[in-house]
């Protein structure tokens, strides 16, 4: 499935159905608990995101309102 | 593997929040950097909107502090916390991302005196007015409430009045009005009772006190449990941040503006020591209110005490709501009385054991005169309000063996 995640394109291997709480296990999305999810250009509510199919196409933002949010103790990549 | 969310309170205490560090270390790393290096520009850009996680500056956020925060956030079953450099600055923050120029806050009368302080001299020069009420009087904390209203302010136990405001009713009185109830619940801690489900909608701490448990560092922290909806013509500020946040709302106006722009934040040290002292508190809890329990029954026996204030005897006013709200279990602070100031004097100078000292909370047993000293700048109707009288003891009770506590105080009593 061919997604714009955060502008930007991206593929998610499998053909299974996938819901919003699938896809932020999929990305690994850091802090998932924390962060807000916009689809196709609709800010969801936490509590549709077990309901919201994600489809072929869609556009999926991430945003954290933590001034960034974190990885814990991230590791840099040099 | 169990979400941490599954796990009980004395649980969650060790290893809530808690994510392993660098080579396996089971404390959390304390990470003592002022700011944060990313690999690229376009990180950094993503991190400044929000769209990626990463740090950027200790004001705004650090890898210890958030780990703290995630632990305080699954303790209050709050959908996120916010750790901050004191209690007085966890109040301030909750306080100003909620209310602006011309509004009203309506607070207990029975409030720590920072707090008093906070609302009735400082806030007031920004054009915020705090009207202070008996939380007890249901009635009239509901006549209170009017069209600037925007915040009903409590203290899950009244320090040092020691009153225990009914928070299921002062939440129904809130919800009627449609604002937060804000609840200072530092006396309490979430081991007595998660304050949320008696309707609390933003928690506040002082973690100096039983949180860190030791006297050792200064913290505060706002837990935001994600009950209040923010979609209100009386609070337009939110709008920009509902439409963007949803149910983190609260959250995200104080992360993004106030605690940002205010730079209250915690040292990773403090941070890392309140983590420290956090994962004993349910066993200290216990010991510090069995401890209190004692005391308070000695010293009610006492031929030289002229009265004794703890939640946990049936005399008191508020002892039925306390053992309703906290599992039969009244806290650790108690005041007493004794014939007048000079007694109540010679009685702190003759304590060998507890400390004389302006705090709470500490595994040491700590005592104070509260009117003249963290209550000396009020006047006698306030001090009234505030439960202050001039032969006034104040006693956070520690964790020591209770019979040397009671053997201090029988000492320094019977030398009066």
């Amino acid at each position: 499935m061919n997604l714009t995640v955060n502008g930007k394109p991206s593929t998610i291997d499998g053909s299974e159905r996938l819901n919003v709480t699938g896809l932020l296990a999929a990305l690994k999305v850091a802090q998932a608990a924390y962060v807000t999810v916009e689809l196709n250009g609709e800010v969801l509510e936490r509590e549709a995101f077990d309901a919201t199919i994600v489809k072929d196409g869609d556009a999926v933002e991430f945003l954290y309102f933590m001034g960034g949010g974190s990885a814990a103790f991230p590791q840099s990549r040099r | 593997m169990k979400m941490s969310r599954e796990y009980r309170l004395d649980t969650l205490l060790i290893h809530g929040g808690f994510e392993p560090g660098p080579a396996g270390a089971t404390t959390v790393p304390i990470v003592q950097s002022s700011s944060f290096a990313h690999d690229t520009a376009e990180d950094l850009e993503d991190i400044f909107r929000g769209r990626k996680a990463g740090h950027v500056y200790t004001r705004i956020n650090n890898p210890t502090t958030e780990s703290l925060e995630r632990r305080l956030a699954l303790l209050e079953g709050g959908i996120s916390a916010i750790a901050t450099s004191s209690g007085m600055a966890a109040i301030t923050l909750a306080v100003l991302t909620i209310v602006r120029s011309g509004d009203e806050i309506l607070s207990s009368a029975s409030l720590f005196g920072g707090t008093f302080s906070l609302f009735r001299d400082t806030l007031s020069n920004y054009g915020i007015t705090t009207r202070f009420v008996d939380p007890s009087d249901l009635r009239a904390m509901r006549d209170a409430v009017n069209e600037r209203t925007r915040l009903i302010f409590v203290e899950t136990m009244g320090n040092p009045r020691l009153d225990v405001p009914d928070l299921a009713a002062l939440a129904a009185i809130a919800r009627e009005a449609g604002v937060p109830l804000v609840v200072d619940a530092t006396v309490t801690t979430p081991v007595l009772g998660r304050v949320k489900e008696l309707g609390a909608d933003i928690i506040v701490h002082s973690t100096s006190k039983y949180i860190n448990g030791t006297g050792s560092a200064i913290g505060g922290a706002i837990i935001d449990c994600g009950t209040f909806d923010w979609r209100r013509e009386s609070y337009p500020h939110f709008e920009p941040f509902v439409k963007k946040f949803r149910q983190f709302a609260f959250s995200a106006r104080a992360r993004k503006l106030i605690h940002k722009d205010l730079g209250a934040c915690p040292a990773p040290m403090n941070s890392y020591l309140l983590s420290e002292g956090i994962e004993t508190m349910a066993l200290r809890m216990e010991r510090h209110c069995d401890n209190a329990l004692r005391l308070a029954e000695y010293l009610a026996a006492h031929p030289k005490v002229a009265w004794v204030n703890y939640p946990g005897l049936a005399p008191s006013p508020w002892h039925e709501t306390a053992k309703k709200q906290f599992g039969g279990r009244y806290g650790a602070l108690l005041t007493f009385g004794l014939a007048d100031k000079a007694a109540a004097f010679r009685c702190i100078d003759g304590l060998r054991l507890a400390k004389n000292l302006a705090n709470i909370g500490d595994t040491k047993t700590l005592v104070i005169h509260p009117a003249s000293t963290i209550c000396a700048d009020f006047g006698p109707d306030e001090k009234a309000l505030m439960g202050v009288s001039e032969e006034m003891i104040r006693v956070s009770v520690g964790i020591e063996a209770i019979d040397d506590i009671i053997e201090d105080f029988a000492e320094a009593l019977g030398a009066i």
